[in-house]
């Protein structure tokens, strides 16, 4: 049995808005991303474990604002001081964190259930961000990220690529209709491809 | 719109943030005898200046971490912001 993903109903595929004669790198796609483990890693205050010693595979942890290590399956958020949000293709990454992260001294959360997963890819990536997010999107670099609002919505802004711009976006499940609703309306102008 | 200095993110608009009152309130010292009055004061009580004021603002849609900030309540002007652990 497959889970049901959170816009399974919602995110519709096809050409939308100002979309006419464009197409290639010009044209801005919308996706739900699926199949993602996400895991909250916390570590306890009392804890006296050297977050920079711990590896996740091959990541380390990301001790400042906005940082975010990656390699191909995985990307480890900077979350808050002492939290991070493990985001991976790879099943298994969480007794791979439960390896490296003992549960005297971290909570970890499999919180994949809980978050809606927006991709939003193309030249104006930014711009449709740029309608609801208070951040400079301009300053925000690849491979950083920031808990931000959408529209008064709770995101994490994930800057995945920019070639062409690549940003995923988390939003709890619950609001992730309300959310891609958003989204989709600030791309019509410009048009977009629901891949 | 105040743009607000997170000791951990770095400056984000106000929307992302929660104000959370005077920060010079201090609780009554656990397992001592309190007065009614003394409670009274600590839950009700604030100073309301015009000038300078020490607050608390939650970064709630970003880290999650409370602060301090030191903002001027008839210009918002913000002065300082600081970790609950270190001075303003």
């Amino acid at each position: 049995m497959t889970a049901m993903t959170s816009l399974q109903y919602i995110h519709k595929k096809g050409r939308f808005g100002d979309s006419n004669k464009k197409g290639g790198k010009n044209l801005l796609q919308i996706s739900e991303v699926k199949n993602l483990a996400i895991i909250q890693l916390v570590q306890y205050k009392k804890s006296k474990i050297e977050p920079g010693t711990i590896k996740i595979g091959d990541l380390d942890l990301p001790l400042k604002s906005p940082k975010v290590t990656t390699d191909k399956e995985t990307r480890i958020l900077w979350n808050a001081p002492r939290t991070w949000l493990v985001i991976s293709s790879k099943k298994n990454i969480i007794s791979t964190i439960k390896d490296k992260c003992d549960d005297k001294n971290f909570a970890v959360t499999d919180i994949s259930h809980s978050r809606a997963v927006i991709q939003i890819k193309g030249i104006q990536a930014k711009e449709v961000l740029k309608k609801g997010c208070p951040i400079n999107i301009n300053e925000i670099q690849v491979n950083s990220c920031a808990g931000t609002v959408f529209n008064g919505i709770t995101v994490m802004v994930d800057f995945v690529n920019n070639n062409p711009d690549t940003f995923n976006l988390l939003a709890l499940r619950s609001f992730g209709e309300t959310f891609y609703h958003h989204i989709t309306d600030s791309a019509l102008e410009f048009g977009y491809f629901g891949v | 719109m105040l743009e607000i200095k997170c000791p951990y993110c770095g400056s984000r608009s106000q929307n992302e943030f929660s104000y959370g009152g005077d920060s010079n309130a201090k609780r009554p010292e656990l397992g001592k005898e309190v007065s009614d009055k003394d409670w009274d004061n600590f839950i009700y009580l604030r100073k309301n200046p015009r000038g300078k004021h020490s607050e608390l603002w939650h970064h709630v849609a970003g880290c999650r971490q409370w602060f301090k900030v030191l903002r001027d309540t008839s210009t918002h002007e913000i002065f300082k912001t600081a970790k609950l652990t270190d001075e303003l």
